[in-house]
Formats: structure tokens, sequence, C-alpha cells
């Protein structure tokens, strides 16, 4: 009892700080927030204008943006998940691949129903991604290795299952054509105004930013992110929510494969080549640590619209597409150096 | 005229930020002389540490080396100057052998400018040998306990030539015998005229191996004294500002009635063991409110009895445990805590916290799906329980938000306490529950242990500080390769008791002294 | 409470952008009624008097020849004082190419030209341009449907059937055998660049194919093969390849054999670039290449014709080959050269 009047408030943690000027903590955690609004003003800024209106904020093309960002924006979703726990997963561009193919094979050659096919397709982009969880969180066999095989694995079931062509899809009843409610996922709802697959992109999103502030499994996966011998020890279940995880990206990347078909007419197993990298960059910018355990859906769906809105104004102002891919890479380093820097100060 | 001290920091300032650091220290060390800083966490012993080696820059003050200002600018300097540090988490490449890691960027090469492995291992093998470590230089660092990884950090910074060492907490993961093997070679350092600053919460070690200390509290100077003029309790009223009177609480006997009963516990080797002994043929009776302490030295097996305890050892474990009369399956984590089994580990940093989280986050981490519905977390409720805690635990922080990691150590070993009772334990496992952590925080462990026994709960504590053991346990189990040789009555148990019965030779021991 | 701010910041961040577009929606009402209105409009044509911005949606520039494609556009297009061109790249990605033609519409393009990376992804986009009143030239590869304008390009069977003919009549007129190098299994140029070719041979019977490789359209699969036909074949008169990296990797080869000299390689495409068919041709390692046209000269050509002179268009115009041999390559290297 004598001890306890020595030190009434906890004094800081003595640190070493060799750097003179100091980020607000608070600058950080809305990184994302305001990189994806000074993207936006600078949109604004250097958009073309025709006839006094501002290209850029056009409601057509605001739309079009979040369409064009939908399958990456959900791909980018489950990584999060997968990232939180510091993993990665480099299936998830062959996987909408291979949810693609399947999908305009289930409905062309099949003749399934758009609900049946649907469900097939989640199921197996989702015993995909678990099966990549459980070699990776029982076997011990890095996520990286594991997904890099599987990104093989899928893009070969995707040819074997197409022949190795894409498959185009028709519409209309009968045999030999894909059912008309298909084509949903190329049209636009409120008046033709807003694109489905912004629409679902939007719903995943929300439901994703339920998940991570109202259950237990998101408390789980940070803890297991940031300290995964400390969790084992508080008694979470670490190889059940390491596969959820991975179930949970392989499910998504599905998704976004059906999106992929539906929006292109058709499947090809050479779809989303390189999306992954994509979902990386967008998790990335926003603010999700690679080591596990730091970051948030809230910063990747920023990260998603930023990626997004960038594509759009540098194509609006036609710059040229390779110099669209060095200030991608700018910004990608710009924004893990910002993390890397707030690690150092702390 | 008498020569200059060997080091002289005068009048050091640091702040960070709004917050004083340091506010004018002065800290003289004499050649061949031990020098103990002492203080509680936050006073600023580790910003004048850093400051020495070049880490921080003070923002006043000078530093003297044998009279000499010197400005060190980076830890390049420092060292070129000659001031050697070991810290608490040691600068080691785990993945690398003993020898890799003792000439990691001094490699001695070959004429042909290749590796020369010959004298390496030569050079490793004597350095080893110098401070008396039985090592083979060719064991890769993640197979050493952190003890043994702590001893080559040693013979690493007395390869370096080093005027002035500073060893932060040395012997907090020493075993007994190795604590004598680092005291042993101080005598060595002495005769060389190093000066030693030697950081420690321990009392014992302080009156053995120290000739003059230092006591820093609030960044300030509280004092000074030389060791064998000044008693135990003098020194820690400086360090806290007031005596505290007893350091270990009275507490009622156990009750009769059997909490955990284990027979025949054995633990298969497993692929790696680096030198540590997995539990053999364990029997062990623990009371309702009964405080067992496990002593042995370091590799004798106590972290890996209370690991197979909590479930750790998987499908290797054999032999039966039983909680209350029940038989209970323990073969995962998971299994231990719906049993009603706690652990707080050894380690907080690596087995025990999630740093980057909240205080709230970290109390209720194992607590969660109790506290949820259907897996969708209450809010309120858990803001309850850690409210709670935070309060009957005393823990200090600035609110249940703060990151964990901004929290002293004491106070971070109450939050993985914290975590485990929430699930309200029937038996508690607890590893160096004490280890870093200072003697105010550390009183308040043993009363909170204490209070808990009272109210009925069965404690198994690990513990390489003997004094502690004899404090606070109603019985100390003694083990020796994975077995319990001996458990002796925590009344009239000695340390020399203990020591015989962990030691294969019955070497005597200088008597080391109890805090408080 | 902070990660509930940064949550509703997230979601605000998704929702302005709806809410903004939704605010601009009924502003827009009017206007996008009559942008539905335009083809009746688009009848009103501004002649020459009107500047025009063209979109140039190119499917990979990456490879050589859509590079060409491009550089023929941007060096025509020069030539012509009303038109503004600007060019995307998808990047060999229809989700991309996609995303750039609804680009081009949201700058309010006066003409499209597209040469798309497959067809069913890219017919969607290019209805909704064309029934926007835009028009539309298709370029080497074709979309699903009539909802274009003009489609350019030019017969790969013809081309196969002209180098047959070139190899039945002036190289092997007395017979001979020939090796094939052919493209990728399963792309339509490779398939019909084969048939043409035998179909161009059928005139001389003594001309035996008497083996076939499989190159990718790739220089390196090229060379690699010919070296194992190489071994198996004793007598080679002529190597046709349906491509001229094929054809330089086969000349490679033989060169490392020796055995160049015994035989004659022909390639198609001719791209003037320094690293292109007609080069190869000018010094001596191929026999002859044919032209397999950009059609971007012809592109821009046709959206003059539509924009300022307001006539009609032919819905297609096939494209015509050239051979080139070591007499004329100098000659057409000039003439085709855009820098």
């Amino acid at each position: 009892m004598t001890v306890d009047t020595t030190d009434p408030v906890e004094k800081p943690v003595e640190q070493s700080r060799r750097r003179r000027f100091v980020i607000p903590e608070r600058f950080f955690t809305f990184q994302s927030y305001v990189a994806l609004i000074l993207v936006f003003l600078a949109a604004i800024i250097f958009s073309p204008r025709r006839n006094g209106e501002i290209v850029f904020l056009n409601s057509e093309n605001l739309l079009n943006i979040v369409r064009a960002v939908s399958e990456i924006g959900i791909l980018a979703i489950g990584m999060t998940f997968v990232i939180l726990i510091a993993g990665i997963d480099l299936s998830v561009g062959a996987i909408l691949g291979l949810a693609a193919t399947g999908t305009a094979s289930l409905l062309m050659v099949n003749d399934f129903g758009v609900a049946m096919t649907v469900l097939i397709i989640l199921a197996i982009g989702m015993a995909f991604g678990a099966t990549q969880g459980y070699l990776s969180a029982r076997l011990g066999i890095q996520a990286f290795i594991v997904t890099l095989a599987g990104l093989q694995v899928a893009r070969g079931l995707a040819r074997i299952w197409s022949g190795g062509q894409g498959i185009a899809l028709a519409y209309g009843d009968g045999p030999d054509v894909a059912p008309q409610a298909f084509s949903l996922l190329n049209s636009r709802t409120f008046n033709g105004t807003v694109p489905i697959p912004a629409l679902i992109f939007a719903g995943v999103g929300v439901i994703a930013l339920i998940v991570v502030r109202k259950t237990v499994f998101a408390r789980h996966v940070y803890a297991i992110g940031g300290n995964e011998r400390a969790a084992r020890l508080s008694g979470i279940p670490v190889t059940r929510i390491k596969v959820t995880v991975f179930a949970i990206s392989g499910l998504l990347a599905a998704l976004a494969g059906i999106i992929h078909a539906g929006q292109l007419n058709q499947g090809s197993p050479n779809d989303g080549m390189g999306y992954e990298l994509d979902a990386i960059a967008a998790v990335v910018i926003g603010g999700t640590s690679l080591m596990g355990g730091v970051g948030t859906v809230s910063g990747t769906l920023a990260g998603a619209l930023l990626l997004g809105i960038l594509n759009n104004i540098l194509a609006l102002n036609n710059i040229d597409s390779n110099v669209q891919l060095l200030i991608k890479g700018v910004i990608i380093v710009a924004a893990a150096g910002i993390q890397a820097f707030r690690s150092q100060q702390k | 005229m008498t020569a200059p001290p060997l080091l002289a920091m005068r009048g050091i300032v640091k702040h960070f930020g709004g917050v004083h650091a340091l506010r004018g220290v002065d800290l003289t060390v004499g050649a061949g002389e031990v020098h103990a800083l002492l203080g509680e966490n936050g006073a600023g012993k580790s910003t004048l540490m850093n400051i020495l080696s070049g880490v921080v820059r003070p923002d006043g003050g000078g530093i003297e080396l044998a009279g000499e200002p010197v400005a060190l600018g980076s830890p390049a300097e420092a060292q070129a100057a000659g001031v050697a540090m070991i810290h608490q988490e040691l600068d080691l490449v785990p993945q690398a052998t003993v020898t890799e890691n003792l000439f990691l960027g001094r490699e001695p090469r070959t004429r042909l400018r290749t590796l020369d492995r010959a004298a390496m291992r030569r050079h490793a093998r004597e350095l080893l040998d110098d401070i008396g470590v039985e090592l083979a230089p060719s064991r890769r660092l993640s197979s050493l306990r952190v003890g043994e990884q702590q001893m080559v950090a040693i013979a690493k910074a007395l390869s370096l030539d080093a005027r002035i060492l500073v060893m932060d907490e040395p012997t907090s993961a020493l075993s007994d015998s190795e604590v004598e093997r680092l005291f042993a070679i101080i005598p060595g350092l002495r005769r060389r005229g190093v000066g030693v600053v030697f950081i420690s919460h321990r009392m014992d070690e302080i009156a053995v191996v120290a000739d003059r200390g230092t006591v820093l509290r609030d960044g300030r100077n509280a004092g000074s004294f030389v060791v064998a003029e000044t008693p135990p309790a003098e020194i820690i009223r400086m360090m806290v500002g007031q005596p505290i009177e007893q350091l270990f609480p009275d507490r009622e006997p156990p009750a009769e009635r059997v909490r955990l009963r284990v027979r025949d516990l054995t633990v298969a080797d497993g692929s790696d063991l680096g030198g540590r002994s997995e539990p053999r043929g364990v029997d062990l009776d623990v009371r309702e409110g009964e405080v067992l302490g496990l002593a042995g030295l370091l590799g004798a097996g106590r972290t890996e009895l209370l690991d197979a305890l909590f479930g750790l050892a998987g499908h290797r474990l054999s032999g039966t445990v039983e909680l209350d009369g029940e038989p209970v399956r323990l073969s995962d984590p998971r299994d231990a805590i719906a049993a009603g089994i706690g652990y707080v580990p050894e380690d907080r940093r690596a087995s025990g916290l999630v740093m980057m989280e909240s205080v709230a986050a970290n109390i209720v981490l194992a607590a969660l799906p109790a506290l949820a519905r259907a897996g969708w977390r209450r809010a309120a409720r858990e803001r309850e329980a850690v409210a709670s805690s935070i309060r009957d635990l005393h823990i200090k922080t600035a609110s249940a938000e703060s990151a964990v990691g901004t929290l002293s150590g004491g106070n971070q070993q109450k939050v993985v306490f914290a975590r485990h009772l929430l699930r309200q334990p029937r038996l508690l496992l607890l590893d160096d529950p004490t280890r870093g952590v200072d003697i105010g925080a550390k009183s308040e462990i043993y009363r909170l242990l204490a209070g808990l026994a009272t109210s009925g709960l069965a404690v198994v504590v690990a513990s390489s500080e003997l004094p502690e053991l004899l404090g606070i346990c109603d019985r100390i189990a003694v083990l020796r390769g994975g077995r319990i040789v001996t458990v002796l009555d925590g009344r009239d148990a000695t340390q020399e008791a203990i020591l015989a019965a962990a030691s294969i030779e019955q070497n005597s021991n200088p008597s080391r002294m109890e805090a408080g | 409470m902070s990660r509930t701010i940064r949550a509703l910041t997230a979601l605000c961040g998704t929702a302005a952008l709806f809410a903004v577009a939704a605010c601009g929606t009924e502003s827009d009402v009017p206007e996008s009624a009559g942008g539905s209105a335009q083809p009746d409009e688009g009848t009103e044509c501004a002649g020459a008097d009107g500047e025009y911005l063209i979109g140039m949606s190119q499917a990979n520039v990456a490879e050589p020849y859509r590079q060409q494609m491009d550089d023929d556009i941007e060096a025509a297009a020069a030539e012509v004082d009303q038109f503004e061109v600007v060019f995307a790249d998808a990047a060999q990605d229809n989700a991309k190419q996609v995303a750039d033609v609804e680009n081009f519409l949201t700058q309010g393009i006066d003409l499209l030209i597209i040469s798309p990376n497959e067809a069913a992804p890219l017919t969607a986009v290019v209805e909704r341009a064309y029934n926007e009143g835009i028009p539309v030239i298709v370029l080497d590869r074709k979309i699903e449907g009539d909802s274009y304008t003009q489609f350019i390009g030019a017969d790969n069977t013809e081309i196969g059937r002209a180098a047959g003919e070139y190899v039945a009549t002036e190289l092997l007129p007395d017979g001979g055998s020939v090796v094939e190098l052919k493209g990728l299994p399963g792309s339509t140029p490779a398939q019909e660049r084969a048939d043409g070719f035998r179909a161009g041979i059928a005139a001389n019977p003594n001309i035996e194919i008497i083996a076939e490789g499989v190159g990718d359209w790739l220089r390196e699969k090229g060379q690699s093969q010919f070296e194992a036909i190489l071994q198996a074949q004793q007598a080679i008169d002529v190597v046709y390849a349906h491509n001229d990296p094929m054809a330089e990797g086969a000349y490679l080869a033989a060169q490392a054999a020796s055995r160049q000299s015994e035989m004659s390689f022909i390639g198609i495409d001719a791209l003037p670039i320094p690293s292109g068919g007609i080069k190869a041709v000018e010094e001596g390692r191929l026999s002859a290449t044919f032209v397999y046209p950009t059609g971007g000269k012809e592109a821009i050509a046709t959206a003059e014709e539509i924009l300022v002179q307001c006539a009609e268009v032919d819905k297609e115009q096939i494209l015509e080959t050239e051979l080139i041999t070591v007499e004329n390559a100098a000659e057409i290297y000039a003439r085709n050269a855009t820098q």
C-alpha cells in the first residue's frame, strides 16, 4: 500500500528518438483518409472541364470509378483480414479467374440457374481458400508459398475447365445460353444510374466494417496478427481462425470472379491476372501493416477508392499508361514509407 | 591530486516533448568499480544509459571519459570510445550460431579474404572459456535459453575491449548458477580497470557485486551510497521515497482440499530441446488457497512443467492431471482454459501481450467469447470487465484505450494477470511473474497473489529469485532434470537447502541477501 | 471512440462518391435525356469547321505491332488539323479496356477507335458508345454484333495464300521441302495463316511441308523449335514462319548450325521498325516478308471521311498485304516508318 503513492500517474515509457520532428499519431490513424481526400481534391483541380462542368465530378464518372474498383475492392477486403494475421494471399487473382471461368461454364455449358451457379462458385472459392489456410496454419508452410502454389493450381484448374479458351456469355431462354437474370451484373439500378457491382462492393464493405467492429472473430484476428503466441496462450483457436480468414479471402475472390464474368460477358482463365497485387496495394495504402495486427477495413476501402480515383484522373488527362504505373508505384512506396516512419517513431 | 574518474556524467538533462525524463543527473564511475544504478521504472535509468551509449542525445550537461570531454553522437562513436551495452533485449541474430554472433560484422578473414572459420571457432571458444560458459560455439542461438543467449551477449561485449560496460538487468534471465558465473568474471574486469554500470532491481545481487550505487527518482539523483555501509532498506527508501514495511504479506494457511493432482506427468522430448528438460514422472498436489513454488536451475524444467500443465506440450504429454478430482485432458491451451487454468507466461512481450493493442483489448482477450453473445461482442459488458480489472488490480494507465506498450513492466504484468483472472480460474500458473518489474510493483504483485490465494485459488509459481519463492510460497518444489527432487516447506526452507537440492554438485554458495 | 470515427470516415468516403454521384444524377437527368437523343443529332455533321477529339483504345502496346498501330494513327492524325487523338492502353486486361472506353465517353470523344483485346468482354461498352451516337472504328480484331461503324483489318488467310504462292512460284518453282513455324495454337491468325499457305502452295504439287513447329509467336521459341527440326531434317529449302520474330529465331538456329545458306526464310508482319521484318529482309536474313497492315493510317482516313467530309462509309475495309523483298525493302521501310 505504501508503494502506490510514489507513482500516481503512469509516466510515458522512455524512448530513444533520434529524430527531431515528430508527426502526431493522429495523422497516421487517418493517413489513408487524408490521402483519399487529397487525391479527391487534386482530381477536382486537375480534372478537365467541358462547358464549365468539372468532368471528374460528373455523376456517371464517379459511379464508373466505384464500378471500376469494385472487384479489386472486394479482393482487398478479404486480403485485409489475411494481412492482419500477418499472412498474404497471392491466389486471389487466380481464384477470380477460376470463378469467372466456372461461372461462364456453368451458365453456358451446364445450363445451371443463376442461384445454383453462384452458390457453387462461392463454395469453390471458399473451399479453395480454406484449404490454403489449413496448409498454411496446420502444416506451418508460409502463406506466401502456399498461395503462390494456389495461384498456379487455380489458373490450371480454370484452363482445364474451359479448355484454355474464354467462354463468352450470351443471354436468352433455352439451352446453351445464360439466364437473362445474370446480365443484371452488367446493368445499373436506380433509374440506370448505379452499377450493380458498385452496390455489391459497398454492401461487402459495410458487412466487413460491422464484422470488424462487432465480432469476437475480428478481435481474434487482430490478436493473432499482433502476437500469435499470446493469442494461443489466451485460448484463441488459432488454426480455426486462420483457416476462416483464408476461406473468407477465397469466398470474396470467387464473388469478385462472378462479378467479373457478369461485367465482361465472359469468363476466361486469364482473367484477374495480377489483381492480387492491386489488392495488396489497396490494403497497404489503407495503412495495414504487412507485419500483421495493425490495420483497418475502412482504410482498405479508402485505399481502393484512392487507386480508382487515381486511375481515373490520370486517364481523363490522357497521362501515358506507363507513367500511370510509375505514379502508382510512388504512392505505394509513400504509404509504406509513412508506416515505416511510424513504427520507427514508436 | 587524484586521477579523474573513468566516467563522469554531469547535469544531464533530457526531455521528450513536454516530458522531462532527466532533470540534471550526475553519475561518476571509477576505473575498476562496479557501480549500481537503481530506480523504479520511469526514473530515468534507461534514458541515462541510452545517452551514455550514444542512442539518445542529451539536451544539457556533459560527459567526460577519464577527464576528457566527449560527445557521444551515435552508438558507433560510443562504442569507439569504449562504451559497451548489454541490453535487456539482446542485439543478437537468433538464426546464426554462437560463433557467428560473436564475430558479427568483424569476422576474421583468411589471406584470400574468405571467412576464416577455423579462427572464428578458436576465438569463440576462448571468449566463452574466459567467462566460464560451457556452450558449443556451433549451436544456433535460437536453440539457447534466454539466459544462455545473454551469456553470449556478455561474452561479445567483453570481447570488444570495453572500458565501460553497461549491464542492463543482466541477471533477470539467468539461473543462480549462471549469475554466479557472471559474478565470477567481475574481479577480472576490476583488475583490467573496466568500469561497470550495473542496473538491477535485485538488492541481493547489488550487495554481492557492487561497490557504490546511485539511485534515480523522477529524473533526479535521489542519493548515492557505498554498498558496504548501507542497509538495503535504506536503498529501497531512496528508490521509492519512503520505506516499505513488509514486502511479503502475511497469509492464511491453505485449505486441506486438493485442487490440482498430478501423477506421473511426463512429456516426450520434442525435436529441439536445446539443453532444456521436459517433465519426467512428476507427481504434485496443490491445495486450494496454496501457493506452490517451483525452484531449480535454468534448464531444470520449471517453464516446461508449467507449459505442460497449460496444454502446450500437446500430444507429447502423458500421465494424469486432475482438477478438484476431475481428470482433465490437456492437449491444447484451450483445454486448459476451459478447465479453469490461467497462465502468466515467462516473457510477457513475446508470449503475454499484444503490444500494439490497447490495455482493454489485452485484458478481455481470453474472455471474449464468454463476454459475447453468439460471437457478437457486447461492448458494455466488455467495458465493465475492463474497468473492474483496472480497478481491482490497480493497473496504472492513462486510459483503458492506451496502447499496452506505454505501461510500465509491472502494470503490463498486471494486464496479463487480469486477462486470466477474468476467466475466474481455479488454478493459476505463473512463470517468473516479477521479472523486470520494479520493487514497488513487485510488492503489489505479491499482495495480489496473497489475496487470490486467500480467496481459494491454487497458485503454482516458478521463479529464479529464491527470496521471492521463500517469501510467498507455502511449499517449494525443487526441479532438476525435469524431475521433482524434493518438496520443501516454505516456512523453514532456506536458499542453501534449495540450491543444494537443485545442483548436482553440492556447492556452498555465498549467501545472497533478501531484499526488504 | 476513434475506431468509430474511422469507420464513419471510410463509410463517408464510399458514401460520398455515391452521394456526389446521386446529386449529380438529378441535375443530369435532362442532359442524359438529351444524350439519348444523340444518334439523331449525330447526323448533324459539323464538317471541316469542327474540332474533333478521337479516342484510341489499344489492347496492349507491349506488342510491337500494336505500338506501330498507335504510331501510325498518331502520324496520320497529325496531318489532319481538326483532329486530336488521345490514347489508352489496356495492357491486355479486358476490364481495363472497358474502363478506358468509359473514360473516353466521360471525356466526350467524338469518335472511338478500338483494337479490342477480346470480342465478348468489349462488345457491351462499344455498343454503348455506338448507341450514344459516337462513330466506332474497330481495328484488327472484331467485336460481336454490328454495333460499330467500320471494321478495318487484314485477311490473314489471304496473307497466308500470298506467302504460299510466293513459295510455289518464286522460291521453289521446281518443288522442295518446307518447314512451317506456327503461331500460338488456338489463335485465329495462326490457323488462318496456316490454311492460306496450304491453299497457296497447292498449285505446285512438288512442294511438301516436311515439318511443323509451334513457336507461339516468339523469337526464342522459334529458335529452339527450329534447332530441333534442323537435327531431324537433312534437306530444308524454305522456312515459313507465321511471323517475323519466329523467322528470325529460325535463322539464328540455322546460323548456329552453319546451315543458313542452304535455305530461305520468310515471315509475316513486316513492321517498319529497326527490329522488324523489313530490316531483316533488307539485311539479307529473310528472303521475304508480307506486310500485315496495322490499319492505323486507314482508320484516320475513315475518321476524316465520317467527321470532316460527313460521308457514309462501308461496314468493312479489308487491307491488302504487300510482298517485301530485298528489291523494295528500303523503299517500303522509308514509306511505312513513322519516325
